[in-house]
Parts: C-alpha cells; structure tokens; sequence
C-alpha cells in the first residue's frame, strides 16, 4: 500500500516532468506537433498516480500499518551499492572480476550461507560468460589491466 | 500459393542441421526458464537480444520462438512441483498440479500438462497456419485510423487483464508509455525528456527496460521478503499417465484448446483468461467435482492445454497486424524489429520465406519439447533444487551482461538500475509490470500511426472514426472500458454475497 502510494506519487513527479518537458517543445508546421501526444500522456500520468495515491490512503486507513522489515531496506541498499560500484568499476577492473564480485555480493545478500562458495561459483559463471560471449561470439566485453 | 504449400517450403527452410540446432538451444533454453520462479521467456529473449545480433535473423528468430513455447512447457513443471507458477499462465495450474504432487501423483500432473501442452500447441499451430494469412489478407487494408483504433483495443484489455485492478493496470501501462517518449522524436527531430543528457538522446533501450522490470524487480524482491526455503515435491518415477488419466484428459485437452487459441488470437487475448475460463469449465462438466482442490487430473490438463494454445493465438495478432498482447510477445516484436522486419501484413509477402521458416519450425520445436519434457521431467525438476540467492545472483550477472550488450555505457548500467527500483515499487504495490513492456514498445507505434492519420487529414480527428473498421473497434474499447470497471464490481458483490450467505 505505501509501494502503491509512492508510485503514484512518483507518477505526479513524472506528469510534472512530461507536461513541462512538452510545453517547452517548439511548434512545428506539420498538422500534429510533437508535444500533441506527451501532453495528454503527462495529463493522464497526473491523474492515475493522484487516483492511486487516493486509494492507497482510503485502503491505509481502512488496513492499518502493514508489517515493517527493518532489514529489507538495507539489502535492498546494499544491492544497490554493489550494481552502482558494478557499473562504475566494469571499465577499469575487467568484466570477470567485477561480476565475479558482483555475483558474491548479490548471493550474500540474498542469504547464501558460504561467501567463500559465492565467490568461487560467481568466478567460475563469469570466467564461462567471459569464454562464451567475449572469445566465441565476439562481443567486447571490457577486459580490465589483466585481459579478462 | 496456398498455406499448406508455403508451409512445405517452410518446413525445408527449417529442417537444416543449424536451423534444427537453433530450435534445440531455444526449446531447452525456454524449458529451463519457464522452469526457474522469476525467470520468463519475455525476460530470456530480451537478454538474448543483445547479445544474437550475430546470428541471421531465421537462427535467432526460430530459437526466440522456441524459448517462447518451451517457457510455457517448463512453467507447468514448476506450478505442479512447486506451487509456484513458473510463468504467469500457469498460475491456475498450481491449483490442482500441486495437490495431485502433494499426493504423489505428480509424475501424472506432468505428463497430463506436456501432453496436453503438445496436443494444444500442435493444433494451435495448425490453426495459426491457416488462420493467420487471411487476417494478414484482411489487415492490408487497414490505414493509420485503424491502427490507432488497434492500438486502443490493445492498451485498454493490456492493462485491463494482465492485472489486478483497471488503475494499476493503466498506472503501468502509462509508464511504460511515457518511458517509451524519452529520446529524440521520429518525426520532428526534437528532443523530449532528455533534461540535456545525451545518453538520453536515444531514448533508453527496450531491453534494459524489460531487464530491470522483470529481472532486477525479481531479485530487489526476495531481498525484501528474504528467499525462504524451497520446498520440492519429491519426483520419483517417470512421467506417465494410467488408463483413466487419459481418459480423463484428452476431453479437458481438446476444450482448454478450444478456449485458448481463439482468445489469444484476438487482438485483446494473452493467455491468462483463457485458463481460468478452461478451469471453471472443467470444474463444471467434470465426473469427479469432489475431486477439484484436492488434485483433480482435468484441471491441470484443461489449463494447461489452453495456455499452450493462447501461446500460438497470440502469434496472429503479433504476425499479421504487429500488435503483441503479452510481454513476451511485445519482446519478440522488438527482436523481429532488431532485424529490421516489421511484423504486419506486410511481414507475409515480403519476409515469406521467413515467416513460414518460422511457423514450420514452431511445429518442430513442439515434438522436441515433448520428447525434452516427457522422458525428462526428472531432470528438469533438479533445476528446482538451485537455492534462490544462486538463481538470482546469476541472473543480476546475466542482468548486466544485457544492459552492457545492449547499451555498453555506464550510463545504461545505471539506468537499469534506477529502473529496477521502479520495478521494485511496482512489485510492492502491487502493479503489474507486464502492461508497462507493452505501453513502451506500442506506445511510439500507436504516436506513429495516430500522427500519420491526423497528417493525412490535417488535423481533423473525425479521420479516426471513419470507416466501418474502426468504428466497430471503438465500440469494442467502449465495451472493454466498461466491463473492466463493471465486472470487478460485480465479482466483489457476488463474493460478499457468497460469504454473507456463507456465514448466516
């Protein structure tokens, strides 16, 4: 229900967004501009999400607090950090290592019992990924100071 | 030439040793996905996507197929051992599928939901054969006006049937849409929703947009919940099915067929109503309604026959007139789009060969799923004995490897992550994320068509109604806007009816 209620807020933000992005469009000669369909979409994003913000209040009200999972936040935080680190890191650090890491941390957070076992199987799927689409298919996969 | 004719040709096209090769990777693949919880084939082939572009389109187009049809065999598994769907059409399978396993007769839940998928499919496909070159036929007509009427249909039952309730179904959907404007303008050449970032420019990718929705909402989702522990039914012996079993099943089979294949041809099917309807049918005409909730053999075969059949229905709509109505669908449309081919009426008589390479493989890659899920249901149950925390931290890996192939900036890696937490929110309240992949791959065609009709009139919307096509498809968004807000109102009404009289 507070999910429900933030997306429809983060639907208000994005009709804000759209509407102002669309008005800011110049006008074109052809018959329908390309603000034409931005427009009403912006509208309606304004009018959904201020619906489900209505519902989720009305549903609040009614429910009560649901059940809070003090820790949830902080893996979802923590999984967050390592993709972010996983996306700034891949350039420098080769592809193998960083999603070998990549994988430890994400199975950890998750509950993986073993580190040492994660990190061991995210090396051996990202040394086989690495085979497999860098060396066999052709895909650049960025290789790091090491070559892999 | 006649379809039975270009359908000989095409079974020559796809019955080369690589073509054959492809097939096998892609109904295994699809097997194994449809197999793994969180894991469908919309989110198989958006990853594969980026990372085919060497194959020609036929290989790739053929294996994307074959995911398509395995995920659906390999989705009964899981619901049956489970009690979990492993695909969303299979939801209504766990229902019986999983009490027969619990009272160990899973080994015949499976084979009755393979066979039945096989049977299901292979008429679906017969009927795909015929059925989808006269509406090509018939879609040649068609001008901007319908296609925008089309469109409607198809946003206003997307978002009305692959959720729970009309707003969150619309909520997603305008996501999905509003996603689907960032970039620069086709036809005007600006830029919209960009904020002066370059990277934008392009608009954000497809694939990434799916990735992070399905995948990434996936795995920040157990992280909340904490995994849990899995527990398995116990498989034994081989699939097989008794006397009565098949007794029982062959009529479920051909009824979940009859059920599937015209809905999810229609251009407002997907394969999730037609189970429920296979379920209450079966439930009503069956011999043994003492047995339904406690592991009764026709409510896994009907179901299970009418996803299968949907699956193939969905095909006509997604070939002959380019308008997909599942996720997986819209993600195939987007592969065939990768190829520079646009699904259409046109897509039959200027990609023949290709489109009937396709179809006949669809049937070849049917009897390999049989001969994959019947003999070895075993094998594929083990995959169930993965952890969670091992499947999704592959998947995150695999994740990455999509967004990288697809985009290969940073900028997209955290783009995709940024919309993982989108995916997350949705997921937590309840919101489908299924309409929003359709929002954003028809959502730039409908603007397309919808321009090009107001261009051709200059700027009179009265071109949208006119014609006899168009008007009856309005009138069916009519009807769909209504019976979406309606319906729900008279189940709720019904159901504390029901529970009043329950309780007095």
């Amino acid at each position: 229900m507070l999910a429900s209620a933030g997306f429809g807020a983060v639907m208000l933000v994005a009709a804000v967004l759209v509407i102002v992005d669309a008005v800011r469009l110049p006008e074109t000669a052809e018959a329908v501009g390309p603000a034409a369909v931005p427009l009403p979409v912006g509208v309606l994003l304004g009018v959904v999400g201020a619906a489900l913000l209505v519902q989720a209040r009305t549903q609040f009200a009614t429910a009560g607090a649901s059940e809070a999972q003090p820790r949830a936040g902080l893996r979802v935080l923590g999984m967050v950090v390592a993709l972010v680190a996983f996306a700034l890191l891949l350039p420098l650090l080769g592809y193998v290592v960083t999603s070998a890491a990549l994988f430890a941390a994400s199975a950890t957070l998750l509950g993986a019992p073993s580190l040492l076992r994660s990190v061991a199987y995210g090396w051996a799927l990202a040394a086989i990924v690495f085979l497999v689409f860098d060396r066999l298919i052709g895909l650049s996969l960025p290789s790091g100071p090491w070559g892999f | 030439m006649d379809s039975f004719g270009l359908l000989l040709d095409g079974f020559a096209a796809a019955v080369t040793p690589e073509h054959l090769l492809w097939a096998l990777i892609g109904v295994t693949i699809g097997t194994a996905v449809g197999v793994l919880p969180g894991v469908g084939p919309a989110l198989t082939v958006a990853l594969l996507l980026p990372i085919t572009f060497r194959l020609t389109p036929e290989s790739a187009l053929i294996m994307f197929a074959g995911i398509y049809y395995g995920g659906m065999y390999g989705g009964s598994t899981t619901a049956i051992l489970l009690n979990t769907p492993g695909e969303s059409a299979a939801m209504i399978t766990t229902l019986e599928g999983n009490k027969m396993a619990r009272a160990g007769r899973a080994a015949a839940a499976l084979a009755t939901a393979a066979l039945g998928s096989f049977v299901a499919a292979t008429i679906g496909t017969v009927a795909l054969t015929f059925v989808a070159p006269l509406v090509a036929d018939f879609a040649t007509s068609f001008g901007p006006p319908e296609y925008v009427a089309l469109m409607a249909v198809a946003f206003v039952t997307v978002s009305a049937l692959l959720g729970r309730s009309l707003l969150k179904g619309v909520a997603s959907l305008l996501v999905g849409v509003t996603i689907g404007l960032i970039g620069i303008d086709s036809q005007t050449g600006q830029p919209r929703l960009t904020f002066g970032v370059d990277a934008l420019l392009d608009g954000i990718d497809v694939v990434i947009v799916v990735i992070a929705l399905f995948a990434l909402s996936e795995a920040f989702g157990h992280l909340v919940t904490g995994t849990g522990g899995t527990t398995v039914q116990p498989l034994r012996e081989r699939a097989v099915m008794s006397r009565s079993d098949l007794r029982r099943s062959w009529p479920a089979w051909l009824r979940g067929t009859a059920f599937g294949f015209p809905i999810g041809a229609l251009p407002a099917g997907g394969a999730e109503v037609p189970t429920f309807l296979s379920y209450a049918t079966e439930k009503k005409l069956s011999k043994h309604p003492e047995e339904f909730g406690h592991g009764a053999i026709e409510g896994v075969a009907g179901p299970e026959a009418a996803n299968n059949a949907a699956a193939a229905g969905v095909l006509v709509p997604l070939l002959t007139i380019g308008l997909p109505t599942s996720a997986t669908a819209a993600v195939i449309l987007t592969a065939f789009q990768s190829y520079g081919l646009q699904p259409g009426p046109q897509l039959f008589s200027e990609s023949g060969p290709l489109v009937w390479t396709l179809i006949a493989s669809l049937y070849i890659g049917n009897i390999m799923l049989l001969v994959l899920n019947l003999p070895l249901a075993k094998v594929w149950a083990r995959l169930l004995t993965i952890p969670a925390y091992g499947i999704y931290a592959g998947v995150l890996v695999f994740a990455t490897l999509g967004t990288f192939a697809a985009g290969g900036t940073t900028v997209d890696l955290l783009v995709l992550v940024g919309l993982g937490l989108l995916g997350l929110l949705m997921r937590q309240g309840g919101i489908p994320v299924a309409p929003a992949v359709v929002g954003l791959i028809l959502g730039p065609i409908a603007e397309q068509q919808l321009r090009r009709a107001l261009t051709l009139s200059e700027g009179d919307p009265s071109i949208l109604f006119s014609g006899a096509i168009t008007i009856v498809l309005w009138v069916v968004v009519g009807i769909a806007l209504v019976a979406s807000i309606v319906l729900p109102v008279l189940r709720r009404r019904r159901d504390r009816e029901t529970a009043r009289t329950l309780a007095d």
